[in-house]
């Protein structure tokens, strides 16, 4: 199994956990220990990092699937005890579910650059679909300059072909 | 798929060397015959390869997760250095209008025309 650094080396996996939970979060993950279950209390004792902090990411990384826990009662005090473990391996899978639901994102967006053409204040860089650039009487509704036609080709074909990519990633046909 | 049937791949993913039917219903925490049902439709879909193997007398099965099953290119989700902006998004999602997307397809067109 890969360990968290070499999965951290990876540029696309840093910025995606680097957006789940910051710096703070990376740092608890590099320094998590390798082995065992561990307290939130331990785990901000051994790495240095916040309390608060180590809690937040362990919730955020939860919800992926990324971090798992078992409770333990106390019997004589009822207290429970939280004891936290990394589960880095599945990182492929949480990947997978954002993938899924950015596909239908991208095809969306993909559809609505092909089906409408674009109009573009060259000075503000506001840009209206067809439309709204006549209902503006094709003048920028911020400066009132006159706006052109705006080619998305190139934003069509690039965002296109990523599409392609992540079908080809997560072995999804193409919908209809 | 049902919660079981991820409960049990998961559980199968986790060890790269295999583990025997007869431990999984074990750590699952059900009985054989429903690892059995859970295992045969993991094994249809493909997901799973079920290896005969001995123990004793009493024959079982090494179930090993197919590498068919292959990690996703995280890749995907960069243009550039540029991370898309959809994950962990908290903005209302209006797609055709997301400044953010927009910048980051700028960035995507940006990098394959440099590539080419």
């Amino acid at each position: 199994m890969d360990s968290v650094d070499d999965m951290l080396d990876d540029p696309a996996i840093h910025a995606y956990l680097h957006r789940l939970v910051g710096e703070e979060g990376i740092d608890l993950l590099r320094k998590f220990p390798k082995e065992g279950e561990h307290s939130d209390e331990d785990l901000a004792a051994e790495t240095g990092i916040n309390l608060n902090s180590v809690r937040h990411s362990l919730y955020t990384l939860y919800e992926k699937r990324l971090a798992e826990y078992h409770r333990i009662k106390n019997n004589e005090t009822g207290w429970l005890t939280y004891l936290w473990q990394i589960r880095i391996d599945r990182i492929y899978d949480a990947i997978r579910e954002d993938l899924e639901d950015i596909l239908d994102k991208l095809e969306r967006r993909a559809r609505y650059e092909e089906e409408n053409d674009f109009y573009i204040c060259k000075a503000c860089g506001i840009l209206l679909p067809f439309a709204k650039a006549m209902d503006s009487e094709f003048k920028c509704p911020e400066c009132k300059d006159p706006i052109t036609h705006f080619d998305n080709d190139t934003l069509l074909a690039a965002l296109k072909q990523r599409i392609q990519a992540i079908r080809d990633s997560i072995g999804h046909a193409e919908s209809s | 798929m049902a919660d079981p049937e991820a409960e049990a791949l998961d559980l199968i993913k986790s060890r790269p060397e295999g583990i025997l039917q007869s431990k999984l219903w074990k750590e699952l925490g059900v009985d054989s015959r429903k690892c059995s049902r859970i295992v045969k439709k993991l094994e249809e879909d493909g997901l799973i390869d079920r290896i005969e193997s001995k123990k004793g007398s009493t024959k079982t099965y090494l179930l090993k997760a197919k590498t068919s099953t292959m990690p996703v290119d995280p890749s995907c989700l960069l243009a550039g250095d540029e991370l898309i902006p959809c994950i962990s998004c908290d903005l209302e999602c209006i797609v055709e209008e997301c400044h953010p997307l927009m910048d980051w397809m700028y960035q995507l067109a940006i990098v394959q025309h440099t590539e080419k």
